[in-house]
């Protein structure tokens, strides 16, 4: 098992009594959230649960009606920011914009900050040092629009850790990657996990990645309605208060461990 | 052929601005602002109108500033109502574009003027548009060299840019800020109506062959100074309305980088396919 970096007293995430209404519906009725650090978390909920709002909070993009937000026990703002790194699930990119994955990678890195300027050789060179272990370098020419679900995935992830966060935000991270690239995402997050040793939060609505990757799981529906270990909130009770009586999980032809809601 | 005043300062001016549309159509269009600068342009005609009405010689000055009074507007009905961008973008040019024609109709002796505004003018280009020209020009591209990574960012994901400390929203307002001065100044070449094809075709043109971003800047930069510039000589030669030149010069050099794109493609593939 490797080291894990705790600071005690010190949460990665702390949430209180927040509240978000946007238009007429009461998206947040009060969440609270307590994310120890250095642990890979999940924070699961059906469409419309308000995890997407959620993690708009935690990043400053949306602010709160009511309650409050601390990371590693500060107010959000460009300082404690730094700290965070944050894994969209997909880019809101024109094809117009033929931005290569070397470029985009470049943004982010101190040292290549004058990629424009550079020769290719040297901003991989420095790009190199700092992607140890993530398997760019066959892409780096090509254009981020060009990319597939998965080796975009790949690339978010690598930009975000240029900035050595602490806590590390991936919106759905397995939306839109097939199966083997989802194994090839969890070994991806746990050595990174392993190796940066920060804080992971995965958000998502789908339980089965959850179940085998995730120490703690926090069920969102508004409100944090139930948390625990995964096996804990895979109990038929509590995913039924997060997710509605309809809903039993059940094993399939995944294999043993993978859950999906039905 | 360049000897007299008048064309070398149109010359000059078309070299300067050609360059500078194409380089910040790139992020004009990767952030899909064509029709938002189109608005601009036209707002510019309610700009010229309330100039010639307030009896300014040169309404320089009126246009820019009913310019960016509209782009304000736009964004803040943006921000305050849940218009649709293209319905408050249609509301604002046609409303813009109807209150100049009126007003002009009403004032005796500018409709001749109408016409060199809208389809552009070398004859119009005075030394001081050369040397705002020159001045802009060098702003800008200083400001998008300092903040090319900002800017790259912001154009990729606003998210991402938010949560690595950029400030979006006054970079988005600077933007704005640049890319309405740039409109309004390059409507003495081109003219209002085809004002934002000099922001879209160098992009495009340089889209088709670049393989990078890098790429696409310098060729989009290239160009720009190709299409103003050739557009300029055309329109001299033959006696043409500026702007259109400018255009089809643009258009021009775009399929001919098309064509390049596909035969590089074809042959690429040829290669790939042979034994």
């Amino acid at each position: 098992m490797a080291e894990i970096r705790f600071h005690p007293g010190g949460l990665a995430i702390e949430s209180r009594g927040v509240r978000v209404t946007l238009g007429d519906t009461q998206v947040l009725r009060g969440v609270d959230l307590h994310v120890p650090r250095g642990k890979i978390v999940a924070l699961i909920g059906p469409n419309g649960s308000g995890k997407t709002t959620l993690l708009r909070c935690l990043l400053g993009l949306q602010k709160p009606d009511a309650g409050e937000i601390r990371l590693f026990g500060e107010h959000i703002g460009p300082k404690v920011l730094k700290r965070v790194g944050y894994v969209p699930q997909r880019l809101p990119l024109d094809r117009s914009f033929i931005l290569s994955v070397r470029e985009f990678l470049a943004l982010r890195l101190p040292g290549t900050a004058g990629w424009f300027w550079q020769s290719h050789r040297r901003t991989d060179a420095l790009l190199r040092d700092a992607l140890e272990g993530l398997d760019l370098e066959g892409i780096l020419g090509r254009p981020l629009s060009g990319l597939s679900g998965g080796q975009l995935q790949r690339v978010l992830i690598a930009s975000s850790l240029l900035t050595k966060p602490e806590l590390l935000l991936l919106d759905e991270p397995t939306a839109g990657v097939d199966r083997p690239g989802e194994q090839s995402f969890y070994e991806l997050i746990t050595e990174v996990h392993r190796r940066h040793k920060l804080t992971v939060v995965l958000v998502s609505h789908d339980l089965s990645m959850v179940y085998r990757h995730a120490s703690r799981v926090y069920a969102l529906n508004g409100v944090i309605c139930c948390e625990g270990t995964p096996e804990e909130v895979m109990s038929a009770d509590s995913l039924k208060q997060a997710y509605g009586i309809h809903v039993t999980p059940y094993h399939h032809d995944h294999g043993p461990g993978h859950h999906h809601v039905h | 052929m360049f000897t007299e005043a008048y064309m070398q300062r149109a010359l000059v001016t078309a070299l300067l601005l050609g360059p500078l549309c194409g380089l910040i159509g790139v992020f004009v269009t990767a952030r899909r602002m064509a029709f938002f600068s189109d608005t601009i342009s036209h707002a510019a005609l309610a700009g010229i109108a309330v100039g010639f009405w307030l009896g300014f010689a040169d309404p320089t000055l009126p246009m820019v500033a009913v310019s960016l009074g509209v782009a304000a507007l736009m964004l803040w009905l943006k921000e305050k109502t849940d218009l649709l961008t293209d319905t408050i973008m249609a509301l604002l040019l046609s409303g813009s574009v109807a209150f100049g024609i009126v007003v002009i109709s009403l004032l005796k002796g500018f409709r001749g003027e109408l016409h060199r505004y809208l389809f552009g003018d070398i004859l119009s280009v005075g030394p001081q548009e050369v040397w705002l020209a020159f001045a802009v020009s060098a702003v800008v591209a200083a400001a998008v060299a300092v903040r090319l990574n900002a800017l790259t960012l912001l154009t990729a994901s606003e998210d991402l840019a938010h949560v690595s400390g950029i400030p979006v929203r006054r970079l988005n307002y600077a933007f704005v800020l640049v890319l309405t001065v740039v409109v309004a100044l390059s409507i003495r070449l081109l003219g209002i109506i085809l004002v934002t094809s000099l922001l879209v075709i160098p992009p495009a043109a340089a889209r088709n062959i670049a393989r990078n971003l890098r790429q696409q800047l310098v060729l989009a930069v290239l160009a720009g100074a190709l299409g103003g510039g050739g557009g300029v000589a055309l329109s001299y030669r033959f006696d043409l309305p500026c702007g259109p030149s400018i255009v089809l010069t643009s258009v021009a050099l775009f399929l001919v980088t098309l064509v390049a794109s596909r035969l590089r493609r074809a042959s690429g593939k040829a290669l790939r396919s042979a034994p």
